[in-house]
């Protein structure tokens, strides 16, 4: 402990506290960032569980059908909102690095609830936005499963965020108070001081480059779901255009290891469970019951989405011809046997909605292996996930 | 900014916040440790606290570094522009370092990361450094 007092006070050590003296070091950029990344976290945290209860369906939360496209709005938001947070994450914890060598650390017991919790605000902050943007990517440098883990640290994270704000509520609710004297000047209620002339970034310059990191990222990746700015997503992981059939795909039938059995004539997609006429169907079976088409999105959990026109059995007709009650929830099962999403949930709402499908066709083509040939679930409001590719069994609860 | 500690008077507000905050906190670590097949709590414990270290002990330092040798080498209307870019254009580049290194190949899905994303960052890079450059000659 003597050497790190020494480190962070001794007026000759390189780390001394006076030695970090940017003017960008201040409390309303502090606060601006702060409470910028407390707005963005939250939307996160608020999407995130939304879709967490579409993809672990509660009793208490059945999820509406309508409005079509909500889920691909609430999704594309969380992904945005979370890459557009990296810059501010960067520029908050810079800003507030030097407090990391304050010596001592803490003298009262508020002071070590405070630094634990700031423990869980860091470590928290950089796991979900690292993982986040890794996750679209699709590189997975960890062992652990990204979707549990990264739901249950939003809670942590969401957390400290709820316990710093109570840290520093009234700090920041001064620094960011109309009244307050520009951003340049000394600030006697806050302790600051005046910017000193210099070359560099003032604190409104470095507020509006943070603000810039984050446009700049938005404006290279929301193509990804915005067809309008499609042209402009040079960073964006997919291209809602490229792909087999004119789309992508998140997981492809090679991948899933279903190519024989979805190309076999053995194929059946069987309806069974709370039924009184259980059915075995083969394709053409299938193919012969009334159709009906609707233009419906894929929204995936990474932030890409695309429209397209999907044409194949109703699900209601599909029960009503099995004979299960009205009013029914069903499971809809893959062919695909080792993935967490090879069985999703329809419940009654979205089960009796009327452009719930198991298509056969996309955009007018018949479904190609990668889009989930023979049958595809695809449903108003529903995460990419959950509508089931390759299904061979709808089983009515 | 203040770098040594304050030590002000806690108020309720504090306490209240410190409590509902360690109860989320709580609830998210519970959920970590009943779930401990999918979440494996001493992996992702310690990829959490690695990523505190990778960031305070290693990131940071180097930030730190890269902003003073800028402070102390560019002079004049130039310093804060290129500040500026290295700042945005250095945030593009991490977040396109996994898809530059295409770390998604092993997944063979051709729909994955669809573009040369060394040829797009570089572009977006050289936008973000003339739009510098342009702010740069404005403000003279």
């Amino acid at each position: 402990m003597h050497v790190v007092e020494r480190m962070t006070t001794h007026p000759g050590r390189p780390l001394r506290q006076g030695r970090f003296q940017s003017p960008l070091r201040d409390e309303r950029v502090a606060a601006w960032l702060g409470a910028g990344l407390g707005v963005m976290f939250t939307t996160c945290f608020v999407t995130g569980v939304f879709s967490h209860l579409h993809q672990h369906p509660v009793p208490w939360f059945p999820v509406p059908a309508r409005p079509v496209g909500l889920y691909r709005v609430t999704q594309g938001i969380h992904v945005a909102t979370g890459i557009a947070s990296m810059p501010v994450l960067i520029a908050k914890l810079w800003v507030v690095w030097p407090r990391f060598l304050s010596y001592p650390p803490f003298r009262r017991v508020a002071d070590i609830v405070e630094r634990i919790g700031l423990l869980a605000l860091v470590g928290g902050g950089v796991f979900m936005v690292f993982t986040g943007i890794a996750n679209i990517a699709e590189w997975y440098p960890w062992r652990f499963s990204f979707t549990a883990s990264h739901y249950w640290m939003a809670w942590v994270t969401m957390g400290a965020i709820v316990a710093h704000l109570g840290a520093k509520w009234a700090i920041t609710r001064r620094a960011l108070a109309r009244d307050r004297p520009p951003m340049d000047a000394a600030d006697p209620v806050l302790e600051t001081a005046a910017e000193s002339p210099h070359d560099g970034l003032t604190r409104r310059g470095f507020l509006l480059t943070v603000a810039a990191g984050s446009g700049v990222l938005t404006l290279v990746t929301i193509g990804q779901t915005l067809p309008g700015l499609r042209r402009l997503a040079l960073l964006a992981p997919r291209d809602p255009s490229v792909g087999s059939q004119g789309h992508p795909v998140n997981r492809s039938a090679a991948n899933a290891g279903v190519v024989r059995a979805a190309s076999s004539p053995a194929y059946r997609l069987t309806v069974g469970g709370r039924v009184t006429r259980p059915l075995s169907l083969t394709l053409d079976d299938v193919r012969a019951l009334p159709a009906h088409s609707a233009v419906l999105p894929i929204s995936c959990v990474e932030g890409w989405s695309y429209s397209a026109r999907w044409t194949g059995v109703r699900l209601r007709d599909l029960l009503a011809l099995a004979g299960a009650p009205t009013g029914a929830a069903v499971h809809v099962q893959s062919l695909e046997r080792r993935s967490i999403y090879a069985v999703s949930f329809v419940d009654h709402f979205q089960a009796a909605d009327a452009d719930t499908l198991l298509a056969t066709h996309l955009d007018g083509q018949v479904l190609d292996l990668d889009h989930g040939f023979p049958l595809r679930l695809i449903g108003p409001d529903r995460p990419g996930v959950n509508q089931t590719k390759w299904v061979t069994k709808v089983t009515v609860l | 900014m203040k770098t040594t500690p304050t030590f002000e008077r806690r108020g309720a507000g504090f306490w209240v916040s410190a409590v509902a905050g360690w109860a989320l906190i709580g609830w998210g670590v519970l959920g970590a440790l009943h779930h401990h097949i999918d979440t494996r709590p001493t992996q992702l414990a310690r990829f959490v606290i690695d990523g505190v270290v990778l960031h305070d002990l290693v990131f940071a330092p180097l930030v730190l570094l890269g902003a003073f040798m800028v402070a102390r080498i560019v002079r004049g209307r130039w310093r804060a522009p290129i500040q500026g870019a290295l700042f945005v254009s250095g945030c593009a580049a991490l977040f396109a370092w996994p898809e530059v290194r295409d770390y998604a190949r092993v997944l063979h899905n051709p729909s994955s990361l669809p573009h040369n994303y060394t040829a797009n960052l570089l572009v977006v890079v050289a936008a973000v450094w003339l739009g510098a450059g342009v702010i740069a000659l404005v403000r003279r």
